[in-house]
């Protein structure tokens, strides 16, 4: 008997429903033993009833859910229990889900300051006041999802990584455990050289890293010695999968922090602040500590500066 | 106290009012020169104010900046990290890391809502008994000013 698959998307630009696409030939093999029983992105299955006859939004019953996005609405919390009710197992998909992701950044203001930046005080904005009329209203703050509801397992990044996603639906496919998460950081994957010491001042992340072209990376020193912002020391390793090499550092750029926090009591910003002074680089010069440590793990971190 | 002929700072420096707020404040002192100077301190029965909790660490370039991020928001008043002096690191070069970490603490302390004076970065040698009990009563002082942390309860 296929497996029922449910999926629904909150605060999230569909970079990981591409991600499901980009299993490639294993996804035919998938695909065949589940079926899908609801997921917006690709099917036109509606939340009140095909024709809008229902009080309540509905998603049918599956065995497994996915869910991608944080939780910035109060439709996405209702959605969020919905899912939990109906899927036996609930899986985050994605860095937003997991962490808040980009839309969580937000959470260094307030609601209101948003609303009032959108709506009136942006200069491109034409001003028609601040929506409310048949739109679910905003939380307070962006929240991932499990925060609201619980959660069975985690698949972070930015995008995730197909070989994240056909594992997790494989393992349950074959009644497995799902695989968990690594407990080491990127800079234990991280194959470059590194003696501890930065060679440079901070760099901007347009310019171009030392390296020869064609060498092996484990001859390019250490990216955040040579002065980029690499996230490697507080994030958590997976990205790289079978390949063994980070994602980023493949292709000669630090690592942005997608995968997350080390753990949920981690705060990047703290970790990256002391590593990047142990290394003897000027903490005064890093643009928006905040926002650029907790790029991805805002939900929960990231909050508005107390007013002294 | 004073009755063994020892010299004592003057009562009124040591003993605060009943009602004065008395900070709680976590010291980090390194293992060869700020922890032998505040028993220095100890032994020669030089008083200061009993505000202290003194965690002795090898040194202070081992502090890393969440552990004092994370006794400011979890309580402590204050926090206060000693050192050997620059050139006296008994690990070279783990004082001056000390020293770069702290403007990273400091940087920080805005962003978690905490007064940049709740930390300090001092420099006491095995010798300076009389100096750490100094820095302990201005530090003291300085928290008393401030009153209680923001994060306490």
């Amino acid at each position: 008997m296929a497996a029922r698959l449910a999926e629904e998307w909150f605060a999230i630009c569909g970079g990981c429903e591409v991600t499901i696409l980009d299993i490639g030939e294993p996804l035919i093999d998938v695909l065949k033993k589940v079926e899908i029983v609801h997921m917006p992105v690709i099917m036109d299955h509606k939340l009140f009833g095909q024709t809008g006859e229902n009080k309540e939004m509905e998603i049918p019953a599956a065995d497994v859910g996915l869910i991608s996005g944080g939780i910035r609405s109060e439709e996405h919390k209702k959605l969020a229990q919905e899912m939990r009710k109906k899927c036996k197992i609930l899986i985050s998909l994605g860095s937003c889900a997991c962490f808040g992701g980009i839309p969580a950044l937000n959470n260094l203001y307030t609601t209101e300051e948003l609303l009032q930046k959108v709506y009136r005080d942006s200069v491109s904005t034409e001003s028609n006041g601040i929506p409310h009329e048949e739109i679910p209203a905003l939380t307070d703050r962006v929240y991932a999802v499990h925060e609201v509801v619980k959660v069975d397992a985690y698949l972070p990044g930015c995008p995730t990584t197909p070989e994240m996603v056909a594992g997790a639906l494989i393992s349950i496919l074959e009644g497995k455990p799902l695989p968990a998460l690594p407990s080491k950081s990127v800079c234990d994957e991280c194959p470059t050289k590194r003696e501890k010491k930065a060679v440079s001042t901070l760099k901007r992340r347009f310019e171009s890293p030392e390296y020869t072209p064609g060498a092996p990376l484990s001859e390019m020193r250490c990216l955040m010695e040579q002065g980029f912002l690499c996230l490697g020391p507080a994030t958590r390793a997976g990205c790289s999968g079978s390949d063994g090499t980070p994602r980023c550092i493949r292709a000669y750029m630090p690592c942005e922090g997608c995968f997350g926090p080390l753990s949920e009591k981690a705060n990047p910003m703290v970790d990256m602040m002391g590593a990047l002074s142990s290394i003897g680089l000027d903490p005064k010069q890093i643009p928006d500590r905040a926002a650029t440590f907790n790029r991805f793990a805002g939900a929960g971190r990231l909050r508005p500066t107390p007013k002294r | 106290m004073a009755t063994n002929g020892m010299p004592t700072a003057s009562a009124a420096t040591v003993t605060p009012p009943v009602d004065t707020f008395q900070p709680l404040i976590i010291a980090l002192c390194c293992n060869w020169c700020s922890y032998a100077g505040a028993d220095l301190a100890g032994v020669s029965r030089i008083q200061y104010p009993p505000s202290i909790r003194m965690i002795r660490v090898m040194c202070s370039g081992m502090v890393h900046p969440n552990l004092v991020i994370e006794a400011l928001t979890k309580g402590a008043d204050g926090v206060l990290m000693c050192g050997c002096h620059p050139g006296d690191c008994h690990y070279q070069e783990g004082n001056l890391k000390a020293e770069k970490r702290a403007e990273a603490i400091k940087l920080m302390l805005a962003d978690f809502g905490i007064e940049e004076e709740r930390f300090r970065l001092e420099w006491v040698s095995a010798a300076e008994g009389p100096r750490f009990a100094q820095v302990v009563r201005e530090f003291t002082e300085q928290i008393q000013k401030l009153g209680p942390s923001p994060y306490r309860q």
